[in-house]
């Protein structure tokens, strides 16, 4: 018999499949379904990094007092205060300091260097208030240096004083009204005026630095959390990157084995956390094929009980002149169409899920860039799904096949 | 219609030999013959029917005439082929192309309309869909169900749908007709009907038929009738044909 006959008779038969098929359709839609809706936020984030990595620039290196090996994600085991001491420049000996911006300055790679600090404090404004973050920034340096676009205003200028630059999601949602330029808000008591609005989501505020040491009582004068340099060229990235590691080495007094500062990239960054986050979906994907699997057993056992069903029309397909790869072909075909259906559904379903997912799973930050379900994971999630049909339709289709045509047509 | 198998046959016109036929079922430890040592010639062109009461092995002779099953012992040879020296595949199309059944109960697709159940076996036979579906509406006009063609077999009658399993039976022109107890489900005069249409294939268009039955009014119709006791062949008459 010719395939697309065969097809045409595996179609027929799962048309008039009893309720049981469509019920096994179920398990291969669930499967499907949630593969595409981790699949398809899994792709949302790694679009989100993409942009973020564009907005990031390629030409930024932050160096930050203590050591952790966050680059790759290794914890040297004898690295004291290595996790303790990230971003927050305490007491401890190792911070950042005048000395070391002077030795980066020694560097002819590096076009800016600007130093920050950071803190969470109170702010309020018309009686209602609430902790933000806040970071102190190099005002000339940070306005070359950052990657935020202002929606409103300007950025912070080097002559500022008691003014401050707020981000978009602290401006719309955070106070009973938004806020808007040159309104007053109090910090810690001290009031500041609001000269640049961020084009972004962000609850943060950034202030002058010399403001910042006077509102964040508790950092020390000349100390900075963070030092971020722009070099000149992008294509030097991980030279510099060694460049100033080896130089701040020389000056701080230390080894490789005891280094106090770790040097990143915005490169570095967005890798380690695509790393992170595509082997978080990977793991959910893995889930989701466990689901996927238990819908294949279930077509297995589906199309046993329709081989058995259909046992007595195998015998007179074979009296009439069926070979056994006929019947084979047949229920390979059927099986297949299960899984497809399976598939489709499937996909459906999917997608349906993925565009509700990121307002279920509301502000976390992995469905922050949204869900995307491309062309590709539809493709692929139908060929798989038909694949899973025709392996688990494939014993029951054999058996089948290879009923005695005497026996096939006695069966009631 | 064409002739799709050229094998020759015998010199004397023998189309299909039996030859000490044993049919042994094994029922847990005990072995139970159903045919015991069958030696039987039919002739190209015979109208046999095989006769006897239930249990006599007419229906395992059936089985093995029709391809469906192989001897335990013995050979059958169909248009001079051991047909237990066929692989599956090619007793699959040697049967599909020599042999028509005819069912008691009809054995058709019951998801299938009467022209899909008639498509099905040249389907099988990967034949051209056009001239498939055009040999399948002339036979199942020419048995007088032009008007019945997407009907499926649940809603025809008892005779509409054997007249169906005739013209699928039919629609590949084979040279042997096996039909089993082909009016046991029907009424009388239906089955009169259905037993006259064979009778016709027979004397007009030469076909050869072979006919279980238990109904000995049946057998008045066949040239040849074979009667089985116990798996054992106790007569076989030649009859003079009664013209209908």
């Amino acid at each position: 018999m010719k395939l697309n006959k065969c097809l045409k008779h595996a179609l027929n038969m799962v048309l008039h499949s009893p309720l049981r098929s469509w019920l096994t359709i179920i398990g291969i839609v669930i499967g499907v379904g949630s593969v595409i809706a981790i699949v398809s936020i899994g792709e949302g984030m790694e679009q989100s990094l993409t942009e973020q990595l564009d907005d990031l620039g390629m030409d930024l290196i932050t160096i930050t007092p203590g050591f952790s090996r966050g680059g790759d994600m290794r914890f040297g085991p004898d690295r004291e205060g290595g996790q303790a001491a990230e971003g927050q420049a305490t007491d401890d000996e190792t911070v950042l300091g005048r000395t070391d911006v002077q030795a980066l300055r020694g560097l002819s790679d590096i076009e800016l260097i600007d130093t920050q600090i950071r803190g969470n404090v109170d702010a309020a404004y018309l009686g209602k208030s609430g902790s933000v973050s806040l970071t102190g920034v190099e005002q000339k340096v940070w306005s070359q240096i950052t990657t935020s676009e202002i929606r409103d205003g300007r950025m912070l200028d080097s002559a500022d004083q008691n003014v401050i630059v707020i981000g978009g999601g602290l401006a719309d949602n955070f106070f009973d009204r938004p806020l808007g330029i040159n309104k007053v808000i109090t910090i810690e008591d001290s009031a500041f005026r609001i000269v640049g609005i961020l084009d972004d989501q962000s609850n943060s505020i950034i202030m002058p630095l010399q403001m910042a040491y006077q509102i964040l009582d508790d950092k020390e004068k000349d100390v900075y959390d963070s030092i971020i340099v722009k070099i000149k060229y992008e294509d030097d990235l991980d030279a510099v990157v060694e460049k100033i590691e080896n130089k701040l080495m020389i000056t701080r007094h230390v080894t490789e084995n005891d280094k106090d500062f770790t040097v990143t990239s915005s490169k570095q960054t967005n890798e380690m956390r695509g790393e992170m986050m595509s082997s978080v979906s990977a793991f959910l994907t893995a889930i989701a094929a466990v689901s996927l699997l238990v819908g294949s057993v279930g077509i297995s056992n589906t199309m046993f009980t329709s081989v058995l069903e259909k046992t007595k029309e195998i015998g007179i397909m074979k009296a009439i002149g069926a070979r056994n790869r006929d019947i084979l072909t047949i229920f390979l075909f059927h099986a297949g169409l299960i899984g497809l259906a399976g598939g489709i559904i499937g996909v459906i379903f999917g997608i349906i899920l993925s565009g509700v997912m990121p307002s279920l799973m509301g502000g976390l930050p992995m469905a922050r860039g949204g869900t995307i379900v491309s062309v590709d994971i539809i493709i692929i999630a139908l060929s798989v799904s038909v694949l899973v049909g025709i392996i688990a339709g494939f014993v029951p289709a054999y058996q089948g096949s290879k009923l005695r045509p005497v026996d096939a047509l006695r069966y009631e | 219609m064409t002739k799709d198998q050229n094998l020759p046959e015998n010199e004397n016109g023998v189309l299909l030999h039996l030859e000490d036929v044993w049919k042994i079922y094994q029922m847990g430890e005990v072995e139970v013959p159903a045919l015991k040592g069958v030696t039987v010639e039919i002739k190209k062109s015979d109208f046999v029917a095989i006769i006897g009461a239930s249990g006599s092995g007419k229906s395992t002779m059936m089985n093995l005439i029709g391809c469906l099953d192989i001897p335990s012992k013995g050979r059958i040879l169909l248009k001079n082929q051991d047909i237990s020296q066929l692989s599956e595949s090619d007793l699959a199309t040697f049967r599909g192309k020599t042999i028509g059944f005819i069912f008691q109960q009809y054995n058709l697709i019951p998801t299938m309309t009467a022209f899909e159940n008639v498509m099905l076996p040249l389907e099988f036979q990967e034949i051209d869909d056009k001239i498939a579906s055009k040999r399948a509406k002339e036979i199942l006009a020419f048995l007088g169900l032009a008007d019945k063609i997407h009907h499926r077999p649940s809603q025809l009658s008892g005779g509409q749908q054997q007249r169906v399993s005739i013209a699928r039976c039919l629609v590949t022109d084979p040279e042997i007709i096996l039909a089993d107890e082909p009016t046991g489900a029907l009424d009388s005069v239906t089955g009169k009907n259905i037993i006259e249409m064979l009778h016709r294939f027979w004397r007009e268009e030469g076909k050869t038929i072979i006919m279980v039955t238990h109904d000995q009014n049946l057998a008045k119709y066949a040239n040849t009738t074979i009667e089985l006791k116990d798996g054992e062949i106790i007569r076989i008459q030649e009859n003079e044909v009664n013209e209908i």
